[in-house]
C-alpha cells in the first residue's frame, strides 16, 4: 500500500505565518476605487471592519505572523486538514496518474471558511466591538461565523440569501444552535432589504444584496462586518490551506502537475494555490466555477461594485454585474457575480484558466465521489471535482498528480440530489 | 534623522522636504495662481499639477472633487502660466497625468508637457491598468523629460525593480491605495519596504498624508520628501493664502524640532 495521508494529526504543520500573494504578483494589484464623488466607500471600511483586517487588506508584507490564539483555535477546529490520495477514485475512472484531495470538509464546521471567521472575530472582540455581521449564501460562511462568534464571547447575525434559507433550513438551525441569529435576505431589517421587497415581495435574493443588507446593520448597529470571500486579507487568511498542503506534499514526496479548485468569491482558491504558485511555478491551474454563474468566461474584467447597493468599494474583478440573479443552483457559495481582484488578473493573464460545470454534471462527481471515497462533498468542492473528472477523460494518459482542493463537505447540502 | 531633508536658514546645503500637489485650474486659474505665487521655495522642492481628468480614477474623492470643477476651467495654455511661476522660484514642476492622454497623443504628448514648462510626469494608472505598455512608454519618455514612477504598498516586489531601474529620477511612493483616505498602516513597516528595496533613491512619500506630526515622522524614517494633496485644498476653496503660508511654516519648524 503507497502512502496515504489521512491526517497527519501533527499540528507543528499547520503554519505560524498566513502568506500574502500581493508582493509576488506578476502585476500590480488595482486597488479598490470611490465612485462617489462626495462618500468615500473606502473610508467606510475604517467603521465597518477590524483595523487589523484593514491593515492586512493593503499590506504589502509576504508573511503575517498568525496570533497564538487563533493558531490554538486552529488546531481546536481541525486543522491540519487531511490531503490524501483519492485511490478509489483513480480506478473508477481508470486513470493511471494521481489524483490527491485536500480536504477542507474536515474541519468542526465542515469548510475552510472557518480559517478566517476565526482571526476575523477575534480581531473584532480584541478591538472592542461586542458582535459581528455578514451575509451566507450557501451557510457555510454563516456557519463559521456564528461558531468563531461564540469562541471569542461576541455575537452574530447572519443575513442568508432567500433562495438558500428555503432550501437549507437544516443550515439555520445549526447556525442558531451556534448561538447566531439568522434572517433571510432581503429582509425588512434593513432599508435596502425593505426597498428590493417592496418592489419584488418574492425576490430569492442574491449574496450581493445579503453583503448589502449586512453592511447596512453594521453601519447602524456599531457592529463589525465580517468578510467572507473576495477580499485580499480572507484570501491570506486562507492561506493556510496552500501552507499545509505544501507540507503535506513534501511528507509525501508529491509534486502536482495539476492544481484545480471551485470559486464563488474566490477564497478558498486562492488560499489554495497561492502559496503552492509560488513553489511550483510550472503547475496548471484551474478555477471551476458554475455554467450558470460564468463569470470568467462570459463575464468582463473591469472595476465593479463588491455588493448590489454599490456600498463598498468598486475593485478590478470578473464580473457578470453586481445586479447579476444568477438561476437557483444548490451551490450558493459559487452565485456570486465577482471574483477577487488577484484571481481575476491571473485568469486575465491566462495563468490560471477557467472551467465552467453544469449542475447536472456537479451531481454526477458528487456520486462518484462519495461512491469512491466515501466523502460526500459540498455542491461548490463537486464543481473542482467535476472539472478534475473532466480533465482525466481529456489526458488520461498523462500520467500527471492532479491535486483538488474539496473545500467542504455536503451532509447539509443533500437537497441537491432531491431534484 | 530628519535634520537631514529639510533646508534651514543658516543655508546648509540641505534637501527641501515638501512637494505640493495643485490640480491645474482649480479652483480657478487665478486663485491657482496666487497659491503657487505663494509657494515657499525653503521648503518646497518640487510641485506636482495634476492634468484634469473625467475619471481620475486612482485618486480618492476630494482630489475627485477638484478635476470635476477644473476640467470646466481647464485651458492647456496654462500649464506655462503655472510653471513658469513656479520656475522663477527655482521650483521645477510635475504633471500628473492619467494614460488615457498617452494613449491618444503618444509621445507628443510628453512633448507638449515638456514644452509647457514641466520636468518631468508621473503616471498613476500605468502600472496598474497599462503595464505592459510600461516598458515601451517609459524609454520614449525618458528620451523627452524624466519619468516619475510611482509605486504604492500594493506594487509587487520584481515590478519595483524593473520598472526603476529604467528611470534615474525620483520615485513617488503611495502609502495609501488611495489619496486623501485613512486606512491603517505601520509606516514604518511601509517606509522599510521601498527604502531597503531601493537604496539611495530619492524617494517621496504620499497619499493620505495630513498632518504636520506625520510630515515630521515620515521624514524622520528616511524619506527624502512628503507630498501634500487633498491636504491644500481646503486652503484653495476658503481662498485662504494665509492658511497655506502658516502650513508651509508649520513645516520648516517640523523640520526645525526635528533638528
Amino acid at each position: 500500500m503507497g502512502k496515504i495521508m489521512l491526517s497527519t494529526q501533527d499540528t507543528a504543520i499547520i503554519p505560524r505565518e498566513w502568506y500574502n500573494v500581493v508582493p509576488d504578483l506578476p502585476k500590480q494589484l488595482p486597488p479598490p476605487v470611490d465612485r462617489d464623488e462626495k462618500n468615500s466607500s473606502i473610508q467606510l471600511l475604517n467603521q465597518i471592519l477590524p483595523k487589523t483586517i484593514l491593515k492586512q487588506e493593503f499590506t504589502f508584507q509576504r508573511y503575517t505572523k498568525i496570533p497564538e490564539e487563533v493558531q490554538e483555535i486552529y488546531a481546536q477546529i481541525g486543522r491540519p486538514t487531511p490531503l490524501f490520495r483519492a485511490h478509489g477514485l483513480e480506478k473508477a475512472l481508470d486513470y493511471h496518474g494521481k489524483i490527491l484531495i485536500k480536504y477542507e470538509g474536515a474541519t468542526i464546521t465542515g469548510s475552510h471558511k472557518i480559517n478566517t471567521a476565526i482571526p476575523q472575530a477575534f480581531y473584532a472582540r480584541d478591538e472592542g466591538s461586542t458582535g459581528v455581521v455578514t451575509e451566507t449564501g450557501a451557510g457555510q460562511w454563516g456557519t463559521a461565523t456564528t461558531v468563531a462568534a461564540s469562541l471569542a464571547g461576541i455575537t452574530s447575525k447572519i443575513f442568508m440569501v432567500k433562495v438558500s434559507f428555503n432550501q437549507k433550513p437544516l443550515r439555520k438551525e445549526i447556525m442558531e444552535l451556534y448561538g447566531g441569529e439568522i434572517v433571510p435576505s432581503p429582509s425588512m431589517e434593513t432599508e435596502f432589504g425593505r426597498q428590493l421587497l417592496a418592489k419584488v415581495p418574492e425576490h430569492p435574493g442574491t449574496l450581493g444584496i445579503a453583503i448589502s443588507e449586512a453592511v447596512e446593520y453594521a453601519l447602524e448597529h456599531d457592529l463589525k462586518y465580517m468578510l467572507g470571500s473576495v477580499f485580499n486579507s480572507v484570501l491570506t487568511h486562507q492561506s493556510v490551506i496552500g501552507l499545509e498542503s505544501e507540507k503535506q506534499l513534501e511528507i509525501l514526496g508529491e509534486e502536482p502537475d495539476v492544481m484545480i479548485g471551485c470559486v464563488g468569491g474566490g477564497s478558498n482558491f486562492g488560499g489554495f494555490v497561492f502559496p503552492l504558485m509560488k513553489k511550483f511555478k510550472e503547475t496548471k491551474i484551474f478555477a471551476s466555477t458554475a455554467s450558470e454563474v460564468p463569470k470568467f468566461t462570459k463575464g468582463e474584467y473591469k472595476y465593479d461594485y463588491v455588493d448590489t447597493a454599490k456600498t463598498l468599494p468598486s475593485i478590478k474583478m470578473y464580473t457578470l454585474g453586481s445586479d447579476f440573479v444568477p438561476e437557483k443552483i444548490y451551490a450558493g457559495g459559487l452565485r456570486y457575480h465577482g471574483a477577487a481582484p488577484s484571481i481575476s488578473m491571473l485568469v486575465n493573464s491566462g495563468r490560471i484558466k477557467s472551467s465552467d460545470v453544469t449542475e447536472d454534471q456537479v451531481i454526477d462527481a458528487l456520486k462518484l465521489f462519495a461512491r469512491t471515497q466515501g466523502i460526500v462533498a459540498a455542491p461548490e468542492s463537486g464543481h473542482a471535482i467535476a472539472t478534475a473528472i473532466e480533465y482525466v477523460k481529456a489526458n488520461r494518459d498523462s500520467k500527471e498528480t492532479i491535486l483538488v482542493n474539496v473545500s467542504g463537505h455536503g451532509l447539509l447540502d443533500m437537497s441537491i440530489f432531491q431534484r | 534623522m530628519a535634520f537631514l531633508t529639510c533646508q534651514f536658514s543658516r543655508g546648509e546645503i540641505l534637501l527641501k522636504p515638501l512637494i505640493l500637489y495643485f490640480t491645474a485650474d482649480y479652483p480657478s486659474t487665478e486663485i491657482l495662481k496666487s497659491f503657487l505665487e505663494a509657494v515657499d521655495p525653503d521648503v518646497v522642492k518640487y510641485v506636482e499639477i495634476g492634468i484634469p481628468e473625467s475619471n481620475p480614477l486612482y485618486d480618492g474623492p476630494t482630489i475627485k472633487a477638484t478635476h470635476s470643477l477644473a476640467l470646466k476651467n481647464y485651458k492647456p495654455n496654462h500649464l506655462a502660466e503655472y510653471t513658469g511661476i513656479l520656475g522663477r522660484k527655482g521650483i521645477p514642476a510635475f504633471a500628473l497625468s492619467y494614460y488615457e492622454k498617452f494613449n491618444k497623443l503618444g509621445s507628443g504628448y510628453a512633448t507638449f508637457l515638456k514644452d509647457a514648462g514641466f520636468s518631468g510626469v508621473i503616471i498613476p494608472d500605468l502600472l496598474t491598468d497599462y503595464s505592459e505598455e510600461s516598458d515601451r512608454i517609459i524609454p520614449e519618455i525618458e528620451e523627452i523629460f524624466s519619468f516619475i514612477p510611482f509605486f504604492n504598498p500594493a506594487t509587487p516586489d520584481g515590478l519595483i525593480n524593473a520598472v526603476s531601474s529604467l528611470t534615474g529620477s525620483w520615485i513617488y511612493y503611495g502609502l495609501q491605495p488611495s489619496t486623501g483616505i485613512d486606512i491603517p498602516f505601520d509606516l514604518e513597516e511601509v517606509s522599510r519596504r521601498i527604502l531597503d528595496l531601493l537604496p539611495g533613491r530619492e524617494i517621496n512619500f504620499g497619499f493620505g498624508i495630513r498632518t504636520t506630526g506625520q510630515i515630521g515622522e515620515i521624514l524622520s524614517l528616511g524619506s527624502s520628501g512628503v507630498a501634500i494633496g487633498s491636504l491644500l485644498v481646503q486652503y484653495l476653496n476658503d481662498k485662504d493664502l494665509e492658511g497655506f503660508r502658516k502650513f508651509q511654516e508649520s513645516v520648516k519648524e517640523v523640520c526645525a524640532s526635528a533638528e
